[in-house]
Parts: C-alpha cells; structure tokens; sequence
C-alpha cells in the first residue's frame, strides 16, 4: 500500500501519460484515483459550460459543507486555493488547493476547515492572508481601490473576530467620513498595523499623527477623540 | 738681623680684645629716639641727618639691630598713642580734618625716620623678615590710630554721614574725603574694603531702596527713569573724585539693582506712562534713557524686548482683522508701512539698533501679517495702485525707496506663492491698459523679486513684459504692410500674448461686430503668415475700445469700453431698443458678463449711455434696453469699462485659494520626489521637514496636505512603506 504521504506530493496533473514499472504504477494509479476524486467533487459543484466552479456552485458548496456563503472560513478556502477571480474556482486552483488541504472529499474537506483556520492565524501567514483578502475585491482589471461598504464587510469579516472593538469603531466612522469614497491597498494593510500595534484603545493615548499613519487613519483618530470628550 | 727667615707682610689682629662700650647701644638708641621725639614734634630742622644715619647704621653694624627696630616700635606707638587721643578730642568737623593732618605729618615723620634707617631697612629687617620701616608706620598707623576704638567707628560713621549729605544736595569737602580714602587704601585694600566700602555699599543700598520706592508712588516711568539715570551719574562722580576706582563698579550695581532690577516690571507695566505708552506716543528719548537703564540689569532688556514684542503683536493682529481698515487694501498697506516705519525709527533712535530688537520686529510682524490670508492680495494691490497712479511724479529715488519699503513686507509673506498669483493679474491689467506709470518701477520691482525669490518666480512675468514688446513690433509690421487698406476703417491695436505666461482666462464665446470683423482677421492671417504653428484666440474679455458716439442733441463723445460693451452698443447702430434677449442672442456673450457688462452701461449714474425699462437696479432677462439720447456728461471722453484692478469679492477669493491649493499639489510632490530619490528611504517627520525647507520661499506647505501628496505618491508607485519597518518609505526607482 502506498505510503498517504505519496498523494501530498505534488502530482503531475494527468497521470495517464505516466509508464512505468510495476511499482511505481500502482503509486500513480492510487494518485490517478485520488486525482479524479478531487476532478469528480469539482465537476459536481462545477458549471459545465464556464469549465469552473461559478458563484452558484460555490453556494452549493457552502451549504454542503454547513457553512454561510459569507463566511470566512470560505474566504480562507479561496485563500488557500489561490482564486484569483472572487466567486470562481478554476479546475487548477480546485486540485492545487484540496491538495495542498490533504482532502479529497467532502467530508474530509468539512474536516480540515478547523485546521485551515489555525493554518489561516499563524502570525506567518495571517498578513498574506489579509492582503489576500483585499485583492480578491479587485474585481475589475487594473481595479485598485475597493468602495467603503464592501471594505466595511471585509472588516467585519476578517478582522472581526480578533479586534472587535476597533473593527466597530473604524466601521462606523467610515460610513460617516465624506473624505473617502474607496479604500486603497495602502489603507488596507494599514487597517490591520493599526489593529496589531496595539495602539492603546479607546482613548488612543500613543497614537502619533506624524508618525507614517496614512491620513484616513489620522482622521479616524480625531474623530474617535471628539467622540469622547 | 736673620737673613734666613723673610716673611710675608701680615697684618695681624688686635691682641687686645677690643671691647665695645656696653653703655655704645644704649647711648646710640638714645640719640636716635630723641631724633626721632624731635621729628614727631616739627623740631626736626636742628637735626643732622648724616650723624644719625651713622649711629643708626652702627647700631646695626655692632649687632644691635634688634634693640633699634623694638625701639622704633616702641617709640613709634607712644607717639601714635598721643596722636590718636589729639585726634579723638577734635570735636565734630574737625575730626576728619585733625586725622587728615596728622595723617599727612606722620607720613613726613615715616619718611624721615625711613632715611635715617635706610641701612636697618636694607640689611637687618630682610635678614630677620621683619616688616620694614615704612610698611611698618603704615601698620602701626592703621592699628594705633584707625583701629582704635574711638575712631574706627567714629571715622566710618563720619564718611558715611558725608555721602548721605552730599546725596541729599549738600555740598561737602570731597578734598578732604579723598584724602581720608586714600589714607585708607593706602593702609592697604582689606582696610578700604572692611572699614568703608562694605559699610559705604550697604548704606547706600538701604538709601536707594527707600529712595525708588518713594520715587515709584511718586513719579511716573519717565520722571523716574530721568531721576535712576540722574543718581547713577552721581554715583560715578562721586567715585571719580574722592573715591577708590574700584567701587564704581560695586556702587552702580547697588543704584541699578535697587533703582531699576527691583522695579522694572512695575516702570514697563506703568499705567499711562509705561513702555507701551512712550512707544505709542514715540517718546524716544525716553525709551532711550530706558534702553540705556535696563541693559545694565540682567534680562532688563529681555523684559523691554518681550513687552515690545507683545504690545506689537497685539496691535497688529487687531489691525488685520478689523474688517473697516480690511476694506481698503491700499489704505491698509499704506498704515503697515507707515507702523514698520515707526517702529524701525524707534530702534534705531532709541534702541542703538539692537540687533535682538530688530528681529523681535521682524518675527512679530511676520506673524501678524500672516493671520490674515489676504495680505498677499492687498501688497499685490497697494503696488498696482502705486505703479498706476502713485508713482506719479515721484523722483527715481524714492519710488526705489518705496518699492524697497514694499520688499520688506513682501519678505513676511508666509505665502509668497499666493502674492505670485494676485501680482500676476494685476499686471496682466496694468499692462493691457497702459497704465503704468513708470515701466522702470515696473522692472524694477521685478528685479527685486527675482533676487528675492530666485528666477523661477519671475520668468513668467518678464514673459508678459516681452510680449508686449514684441506686440508693438508685429503691430509696426501689420500696419506697415497693410497701411494702406485699413486707413479708413477701425483702427486696431493688438497685444498678443503667450498662454502661460499671463494669467490664465476662461475662453469666452462673443460675436465681434461686422465693422471689426474684417481687420480683425486681416490681422490673423497676417500673424499667422509670419508665425505658423501657432493658435491665436481672441479674449474679448480682456480688450478695450474707443467709441465716438453721437448723442440726441448732437452732443459727441468718445466713449471708453470694454470689448464686451463695445459688442453690444454697437448693436444699437441698427436698432433703437433691443430686449436682454436679443442681445444676448446677437453677442453670444455669458449671462453673467453680460449682466454686469449691461449694469455698468445702464445703471451708473454719468455713465448711462443706454437707458434699461424697467428702471430697476438689477438686470433681469426680461428687461429691455434703449439708446440713452439724453445723454450727457462734462467730459469728452467717458470712461465705462472697468480695468482697474480691485480688491476681490469673497467667491472670487475662495476660487483663487483654490487654485493656489491645486498649484501646490504638484509642487510639494516634486519636493517629496526629489528629497526620496536623493535619500532613498526616510521616516515621515524628516520628509515633513524637508519639504517645508525647500518649499519655505514660496509658501509654507500644510502637514496634512504633504501627507495625502506621500499617499496618492504611494498609490502610484512612486514611493512605498518600508516592508520591515512601516514608519518609514522608500524611494522606487
């Protein structure tokens, strides 16, 4: 019996080509099979016609595996995949993805959700993650800013969980602010600095406005601060 | 006779003991002591000196020289004795004048006994360190006499009673004084310091005390400061004439600190009489006096600087925020120069044009100047007033003298990049209408820009200059060329001018009428024949024309229009009234010029050449307008087109702020562009100070502002945040 480990490698995409000598076939021919799990569990949430997974499909995918569509646990899938294109799985990022998970199956994928939310977390990661987050907004080409509701959800939905509080505030500010109709990337990543350094909350005492804060911050800061007196 | 022995020729001592007579000392001291009783008596004329030099120098010759010396001593102090008790008995004003006596025989006495001992003096007292003679009387003076118990007191409180007198207006014997001072610093400096000038500066510290404190109820800043100055003096006379040369120093000290230090906020703060006050009312000599008084205390003049400065400050910040003196620009600037002036007379005068004063200037108009945002515009408009009419007349000198004046405040502008913008226009109007008084001044002031602020600021204005030149040139050419077939229509001038250089204008629609159509391309093709490449536009919202117009009653004038006005009298060749409609449909030109263009020509009373039904004060579309027959004016030629530049409504203000905002933008970019790319990466604070470094001859740039520039920068890849340490950028190449 071939070693699981086997199947993790990185498998050439069609086996078939593959000849070889007895021992070496029977490897291939169990990666081969795991290969058209994963090809079968593609095509049965797969639009025909597109070649991929399209936002319908994705859907049906979530409610299989008992999750909210707006999820973050979907999100971090498609992190994990790779998607380029917010709502669509290619075939490749489908196979390179529940690869790189381990799974081949539902159930199995069901399983690893747990385990790809601490992979999501670690601190290595969870920067990549975030900037991930952000760019599967763009979905338009040579898109560089994404407009304030849906950066708010984003928010909500990636940082939520972890920082609250500064996630609640910053929230509601941007809906109030005129200056700002859309969130660039730069922003975006400085969202996440200004939750991480630990900027004393809520009185924002060691907040420093000539410090390299882009100014959205800034003004976030003096609001929060009028807010209170 | 032994011819063997031949000895050498030897002196031999005595053999016998040669015995000194016992009784020699005791006999020599005594003739001495009774040279010395005569001397002390003025009996010393029947003395010979040459025999009691001997006997002194054989005393010490045979060893007595100890027995001399406590002799001397001895002697001395009896007399001295006697001598202190004479002086103790002289009563009252005698005292001084009994010690000064006694002082001055002593001394003789000190001399001649000195000389007869001289040899004691050089070999005995050395060889035993003793004190020699003359030291010795002075010590023996000091001790016997001065320090006696009924003289040292007497004698210090004397000296001291004297100055009080001489301060409270008495005259005094100061011979006398000097020479008792003297006797004391002779007696050696501790005797001068410990039995007069301690007491001398504490006396006088408690008389100036309670003397200012009267004068501060009594006077007001000036009379006091007349009268700090006046006793200071004194003080110095005094030391000059019977005083050591050191305590003068000590002495002003007391005056200045009891006088002045510990009065002076109170003299500055004085109601109706203080500092602020000789500013206003220009007291110079009086601000001098207190220049003069308050350096010689610590921080007197940082006190006279602050409140100098404050007052400034305050009166100028009420100046440009007086919305009656904001009404006129020119008036405004004039009351500017007209207080720098002031002031800068004031220090020169009174303050010997303290340097530190200078800049407390500077700095406190600098400040007020630019709290209020228009002050750019008003410079720009004080000069077009002055280049237009003011100059008129004026000799080459002063007009450098006031346009050197104007440099001065220009150099205070926070935002020179906003008086660029206003200057710029105003010129632009100036020159179109040939209104300069003098094109020297004109360049002149240029000229003194350009070394100010570099040449950047000023090209563009040389550039209107060239036009104008230039214009003349192809004018002389059209009409040399066309001469001819133009003489009988319109005459027509034109300046053309290179967009960027001038002050940018909307392109406006407007229909020229048929009588200057035809020169007016005839001049077109002409320019463009000699310049291709190039496109010419009419601004017919920035043209002149003159009218002669013929009135009801035969009445002619020459009317002075704008082009817009030209436009729509002209219409009226062919029609006696015409609705706001149908001449806007004939012009073309935008309803609100066209509203104010009909409001200047119907409205204004000596001006109304057309006549408007309804009569109301406004133009509304649905009025119409007649041919004015009824017109009349005292002038031939009347003038209805406004050129001259003027103060600027609010709106357009704001439109121009903005303007100058969107200028810049691209400015503090390119500042932050080159500051990255030299630097490659720096934190945020050191970007912020580069900026405003490079940019500060132009305009101070907003923290905020050069904050949103490094974003949009970021945005487009110019720059980016330091992966590993996000307080700080890095310049992408």
């Amino acid at each position: 019996m071939p070693p699981r480990a086997s199947k993790r490698k990185s498998a050439p995409p069609n086996s078939s080509s593959v000849t070889s000598s007895d021992g070496r076939s029977v490897s291939n021919k169990a990666k081969t099979k795991g290969m058209d799990k994963i090809d079968r569990l593609f095509n049965t949430y797969a639009n025909s016609s597109l070649g991929m997974i399209d936002p319908e499909g994705i859907e049906a995918l979530c409610s299989d595996l008992g999750v909210d569509y707006t999820d973050v646990r979907i999100l971090m899938l498609a992190w994990k995949l790779k998607a380029e294109k917010q709502g669509y799985f290619t075939q490749d990022e489908w196979q390179t993805g529940l690869k790189a998970l381990g799974v081949d199956s539902l159930t199995k994928l069901k399983k690893a959700l747990p385990e790809l939310e601490k992979e999501v977390e670690e601190p290595s990661n969870y920067e990549d993650f975030y900037i991930y987050a952000f760019q599967y907004c763009l979905t338009e080409e040579k898109q560089k800013s994404v407009d304030i509701e849906s950066i708010c959800e984003l928010l909500n939905l990636v940082l939520g969980v972890q920082f609250r509080p500064q996630v609640d505030s910053l929230v509601e500010y941007l809906k109030v602010q005129n200056d700002y109709k859309v969130i660039n990337a730069d922003q975006w990543i400085n969202f996440l600095r200004f939750c991480k350094e630990q900027i004393s909350f809520p009185d924002l005492e060691n907040y420093d406005a000539t410090q390299a804060w882009p100014l959205i911050l800034d003004n976030f800061v003096e609001w929060m601060r009028e807010k209170q007196s | 006779m032994s011819a063997q022995k031949k000895k050498a020729f030897q002196i031999e001592a005595f053999k016998h003991r040669v015995v000194v007579d016992p009784k020699y000392a005791e006999k020599t001291w005594k003739i001495l002591e009774h040279a010395i009783h005569e001397i002390y008596n003025h009996n010393a004329s029947g003395l010979s000196f040459e025999e009691l030099y001997r006997n002194a120098y054989n005393m010490v010759l045979h060893k007595f020289g100890e027995k001399l010396y406590s002799g001397l001593v001895t002697t001395m102090t009896s007399h001295l004795k006697e001598i202190s008790s004479s002086i103790e008995a002289a009563q009252g004003g005698l005292f001084l004048d009994e010690l000064n006596r006694k002082w001055a025989e002593h001394n003789k006495a000190m001399q001649m006994i000195r000389d007869i001992l001289m040899y004691m003096d050089r070999t005995f007292i050395p060889n035993t360190h003793k004190t020699p003679v003359h030291e010795l009387g002075l010590n023996l003076w000091r001790d016997v006499v001065i320090h006696s118990s009924a003289i040292q007191t007497r004698l210090q409180a004397i000296l001291l009673e004297n100055v009080r007198r001489e301060r409270s207006g008495e005259v005094i014997d100061r011979g006398l004084m000097r020479s008792i001072t003297k006797m004391l610093m002779d007696l050696g400096p501790s005797v001068y310091q410990d039995d007069f000038e301690k007491h001398f500066l504490e006396v006088s510290a408690d008389f100036y005390r309670l003397e200012s404190q009267d004068f501060i109820e009594s006077c007001d800043c000036g009379e006091y400061l007349k009268k700090a100055e006046r006793r200071l003096n004194e003080e110095i006379e005094r030391v000059s004439h019977y005083l050591d040369a050191k305590s003068e120093v000590k002495i002003t000290n007391v005056v200045e600190k009891e006088m002045i230090e510990n009065h002076m906020h109170r003299l500055v703060q004085m109601e109706n009489s203080g500092l602020v006050n000789m500013i206003v009312d220009e007291k110079n000599q009086d601000l001098g006096r207190m220049y003069c008084l308050f350096r010689r205390v610590p921080n007197g003049l940082v006190l006279v600087r602050d409140v100098m400065t404050s007052y400034i400050r305050d009166t100028g910040k009420q100046l440009v925020t007086d919305p009656e003196r904001l009404k006129d620009p020119v008036d405004f600037v004039q009351h500017l120069l007209d207080l720098k002036d002031k002031y800068d007379k004031i220090i020169t005068s009174a303050f010997s044009n303290d340097k530190t004063f200078q800049n407390a200037l500077n700095s406190s108009f600098e400040y007020f100047m630019n709290l209020n945002s228009r002050s750019p515009e008003f410079i720009s408009l004080f000069v077009d007033d002055k280049l237009r009419k003011g100059l008129r007349g004026v000799t080459e000198e002063d007009v450098e003298l006031v346009l050197d004046k104007v440099m001065m405040l220009f150099r205070y502008l926070q935002e020179k990049d906003v008086f660029e913008k206003y200057y710029k226009q105003h010129l632009a109007k100036r020159l179109l209408s040939g209104k300069t008084v003098s094109e020297d001044a004109e360049r002149s002031l240029i000229v003194k820009l350009k070394t100010e602020c570099g040449y950047q600021f000023t090209s563009k204005l040389e550039g209107m200059f060239t036009d104008m030149k230039t214009s003349q040139d192809t004018m002389q050419g059209f009409n040399a060329r066309h001469g001819t077939d133009i003489a009988d229509g319109p005459m027509l001038s034109v300046q053309v001018l290179t967009t960027g250089s001038w002050p940018t204008q909307p392109i406006t629609t407007c229909n020229l009428p048929a009588e200057i159509r035809g020169i007016c391309e005839k001049f077109r093709n002409y320019y463009l024949g000699t310049h291709t490449g190039r496109r010419l536009s009419w601004q017919t919202n920035m043209g002149t024309a003159d009218l002669k117009a013929t009135f009801g009653k035969g009445q002619k004038h020459e009317l002075n229009v704008s082009t817009y006005q030209m436009c729509v009298l002209m219409l009226f060749n062919n029609a006696d009234r015409l609705s706001y409609n149908e001449i806007e449909q004939a012009t073309e030109i935008p309803a609100s010029d066209l509203k104010r263009c009909l409001q200047s020509l119907a409205c204004v009373k000596g001006k109304n050449v057309l006549r408007k039904e309804p009569m109301s004060k406004d133009i509304a579309d649905t009025d119409t307008f007649l041919f004015n027959d009824k017109f009349t004016s005292k002038f031939f030629k009347v003038k209805i087109g406004t050129v001259a530049a003027q103060r600027e409504s609010e709106p357009e203000n704001q439109e121009t702020r903005q303007r100058v905002e969107e200028d810049r933008k691209p400015q503090i970019e390119a500042a932050i562009v080159r500051i990255m790319k030299a630097r490659r990466v720096l934190d945020h604070n050191n970007i912020v100070a580069e900026v405003t470094k490079q940019l500060q001859s132009r305009f101070l740039p907003n923290p905020v502002v050069i904050k949103k520039r490094i974003e949009s920068l970021i945005e487009r890849e110019f720059l980016e945040r330091d992966k590993s340490d996000r307080k700080l950028y890095r310049y992408l190449a």
